[in-house]
């Protein structure tokens, strides 16, 4: 695991490169180029702000409703577009993989530095939204950076793994996209953990709780919004996200190590078709 | 069995051998792609027990057909694939060029593909940014670099790809054959380039098709067949045994054991590439046909023999090294080129263990000639086991002449035949021996199926075929008997002034053969006891002929077709029955 870690700091280069390409690829034609970043995350707040807090009214009791799913949505669409982009990643770039000597997990880490890289201005315009709306920031803020390395560990490490599965199991994307639909939803993203506390037994809320995504999420408030987490303290402790995000990225980034080290000579062969 | 691909950076280990492989074999999966998981369906074996050893400053070359598992080895030792068994070391900086440019993004400028492409192949940024101006002045690309790479050619990406990969350090260079793709000014650099690397000490491994390239540059050569490593040594020798390997012509990718299923069509009818190569002695020369001799059947020496008498081939040899598992063949052709009968012993199910160097003859024993009067053109040879590299191949080098009746038409050969429709007394009243002194002038037919002229009160109304067991049949085994009965409409033409006339034609237009039949009745049958046509597609012509007139009255060319299938591979166009025999003694050394 070492080694491999050891690895990826070594190709950095590489990696940079590769991700570079991608953005380059993406941003380089349209005429605003990468101010794009800035811009869509921008419009899909109003956006957000329009339909939930104006029309819908929809509330809770923390803080204005459209900050509150800004929250869920950014790091979402970081996490899940790796993921879809991963999946296929090994696949779509065979002719790299197979001409070039570079372990192929250099792949999937890539897309997800560029995927960063496209979140990270929409995480500065949640950061000044939940500054102007809330009057200020928690002292958590400055664990940003931890939690941002524990979220790019795990889609890093689910990244690999399912681009690995890939290549064997072509069924997987569509199976993905359903998994993440439902894990988008079941999440307290559009709604308050509270809500989900008393429909079910204790048990089943507590795994709940458990969950890394609950957790990640969760997590991502405490750190922007005021006041979050003392009021999530007081009513059902936050012991359990971090409890579960942290053993949830070590387990994948096991898992990956062991599938890389698995199937590495034997990808390529699965590649040609 | 170790699976290992060790990059020994410490060049005191290995002082000599830059690369090394050790019985490498690879195996691809071969998966049910229908399957939930792409289940293990079997294995393709693309290299088999593949060893040698390739020393610094060395260039070698590897050959083969397309298929032959170049590639795959390029890429074990380019270190993209493991083996499967053996062993690899490498001891070095490996460098590829497989394709043009790995991971070019047409997007990007050139420029910028250059930075993605040094950083995939493994050079350091700094190390680009060094050598940018070199890889942009070699590749002569220009202004063109800031262009997309979109907009290139595949010349200009060739050129690209090739200058950075020229332009970086490295102890061992992989190229797998895309220099083909340049111009010949570039070709010319590429070269000088290669030169340059191999003066300098620089380890180079080169498949090409370009031969001239091989024998140029390489100081040694592997040819490489289905996995197998057919030969290494010096350049020359290698191109000329794949020269040996490409004329053989019998090459197919794709499994060696032979097919059961029945053989549709022999495909080799003509064979224009070796009526061209007639005279012409091929192979690797470790067995040599000292002298071929065409018998009868008492065994007298002759040079021509009657249509339908005995014929013995008598080929004596000199084997000069070991031969494992030869196999003798003796191909018959006609004077234009077309493929009358080849038959080997692989095809006959023989099994030849092994000759030792010494002297030897094999004889083909052919009963009953049924070629037709002409000249034709006789191909020795010995082939190794899978008939692919031909030992000794003397194609088309000996001339027969088969005497009998005048062949006017140019027919192929002369098949024993029966029209039951005749009764004992209508053979005496019609003698349809007469044709020979009229025959039909078959020019106008030209290959154009369909042609046909058919004035009131004469006509074909139907062509039907017939199996031993009466059942209608459109597809018949080679030796099997086959009936045709041929309805046609004559109110015009009294019997004794022409006569029906059935031609069988190949599908390519070749003619085959030419019946004559007295105009009795309204309906006629032939039967073939034994249709020793071999697998393909043939037609049926049909006409009435006048010998008054001189012409046709009536014909259809083409109007029937029927098709062969044999369960032998043989080639040509019509089976012979026939029988092998060889004897071989050794010297005694071995």
């Amino acid at each position: 695991m070492f080694g491999i870690i050891k690895e990826i700091i070594n190709r950095r280069s590489l990696i940079w490169e590769l991700a570079l390409k991608n953005l380059k690829i993406r941003y380089s034609r349209p005429f605003m180029g990468f101010f794009w970043t800035f811009l869509t995350p921008f419009l899909t707040a109003i956006n957000y702000y329009i339909v939930f807090s104006i029309i819908l009214r929809g509330k809770v009791e923390e803080m204005p409703f459209f900050l509150y799913i800004m929250s869920a949505v950014f790091p979402w669409n970081f996490f899940a577009s790796s993921i879809v982009c991963s999946t296929s990643s090994l696949v779509d770039n065979k002719n790299l993989i197979k001409e070039s000597r570079f372990p192929q997990y250099l792949i999937p880490v890539s897309i997800v530095l560029e995927n960063m890289i496209v979140f990270l201005p929409s995480l500065a315009i949640l950061i000044i939204a939940s500054l102007i709306i809330l009057d200020g920031l928690p002292i958590f803020i400055l664990y940003l950076p931890v939690l941002l390395i524990f979220h790019s560990i795990i889609t890093i490490g689910l990244s690999i793994i399912f681009s690995i599965l890939y290549v064997k199991w072509r069924d997987l994307k569509y199976v993905l996209e359903i998994i993440l639909l439902f894990a988008f939803y079941l999440m307290p993203s559009f709604y308050s953990i509270y809500l989900v506390k008393d429909l079910f037994s204790h048990a089943i809320f507590k795994s709940y709780m458990l969950s890394p995504f609950t957790g990640m999420l969760s997590l991502y408030r405490i750190v922007l919004f005021k006041g979050f987490y003392v009021d999530t303290q007081a009513r059902i402790g936050v012991l359990y996200f971090f409890l579960s995000t942290i053993v949830f990225a070590f387990l994948v980034l096991l898992l990956a190590v062991y599938l890389y080290r698995k199937n590495r000579n034997t990808i390529n062969d699965y590649l040609s078709y | 069995m170790t699976i290992s691909h060790t990059e020994i950076t410490d060049n005191k280990i290995l002082k000599d051998k830059k690369v090394s492989l050790r019985a490498v074999s690879k195996k691809y999966p071969v998966v049910n792609t229908r399957s939930v998981f792409n289940e293990y369906v079997g294995d393709f074996w693309a290299l088999k027990d593949i060893s040698f050893d390739i020393a610094q400053g060395e260039v070698l070359g590897i050959i083969g057909r397309n298929g032959s598992g170049k590639t795959t080895l390029l890429n074990i030792i380019a270190g993209t694939l493991s083996p499967t068994r053996g062993n690899i070391s490498v001891a070095g900086k490996v460098r590829g060029l497989f394709n043009l440019g790995i991971g070019f993004q047409d997007e990007l400028s050139g420029r910028e593909n250059i930075f993605l492409n040094g950083a995939i192949i493994g050079a350091e940024r700094k190390e680009i940014e060094d050598k940018l101006d070199a890889i942009i002045d070699f590749s002569e690309l220009g202004e063109f670099v800031n262009m997309p790479l979109g907009s290139y050619s595949s010349g200009m990406r060739l050129r690209l790809a090739f200058s950075i990969i020229a332009s970086l350090d490295f102890d061992i260079l992989v190229v797998d054959e895309v220099l083909a793709v340049g111009d010949t000014l570039f070709q010319d650099k590429c070269f000088r380039r290669l030169m340059d690397f191999k003066r300098s000490g620089k380890t180079l491994i080169i498949t090409t098709q370009g031969m001239d390239l091989i024998e140029r540059l390489c100081d040694r050569a592997i040819l490489l067949d289905h996995g197998k490593t057919l030969f290494q040594g010096k350049p020359n020798e290698a191109v000329n045994r794949y020269q040996a390997l490409l004329n053989t012509d019998k090459f197919y990718v794709g499994s060696v054991e032979k097919n059961i299923e029945l053989v549709e069509n022999t495909k080799r009818w003509v064979d224009e590439n070796s009526r061209s190569l007639w005279g012409k002695q091929l192979g690797t020369k470790e067995a040599i046909i000292d002298k071929v001799m065409f018998c009868d059947g008492l065994g007298c020496n002759l040079d021509q023999i009657k249509t339908r008498g005995q014929l013995k081939i008598k080929v004596f040899f000199t084997a000069k090294n070991d031969i494992k598992e030869p196999h003798f063949g003796i191909a018959i052709f006609r004077k234009d080129g077309v493929y009358c009968y080849g038959p080997n012993t692989l095809n006959d199910d023989y099994y030849i263990p092994a000759i030792k160097p010494g002297k030897g003859f094999f004889e083909l024993n052919y009963k009953n000639l049924l070629l037709a009067p002409g000249e034709y053109r006789v191909s020795v040879a010995i082939w190794d086991k899978n008939e692919a590299l031909a030992f000794d191949h003397h194609n088309g080098c000996y001339s027969l002449i088969v005497k009998g009746y005048p062949n006017w038409q140019n027919e192929l050969f002369k098949i024993n035949y029966k029209i039951n429709s005749l009764s004992f007394i209508s053979k005496l009243i019609y003698p349809i021996q007469k044709k020979y002194k009229y025959p039909p002038d078959l020019s106008l037919f030209d290959n154009s199926w369909g042609k046909k002229l058919e004035p009131e009160g004469m006509g074909i109304r139907f062509v039907k075929l017939f199996n031993t067991y009466g059942e209608e049949r459109k597809v018949f085994m080679t030796n099997e008997a086959v009936r045709f009965i041929i309805d046609f409409i004559n109110f015009k033409l009294k019997p004794n002034d022409g006569y029906l006339w059935v031609g069988i034609y190949r599908d390519d237009g070749v003619y085959c053969q030419g019946i004559s039949a007295p105009l009795a009745g309204n309906s006629l049958d032939i039967l073939f006891p034994q249709l020793p046509l071999l697998p393909g597609a043939y037609k049926i012509s049909l006409g009435i002929w006048s010998t008054k007139e001189g012409r046709f009255l009536m014909y259809n060319h083409g109007f029937g077709h029927f098709r062969m299938v044999f369960n032998k591979h043989d080639h040509g166009t019509v089976y012979l029955t026939h029988k092998w025999n060889w004897c071989y003694k050794s010297n005694g050394r071995a």
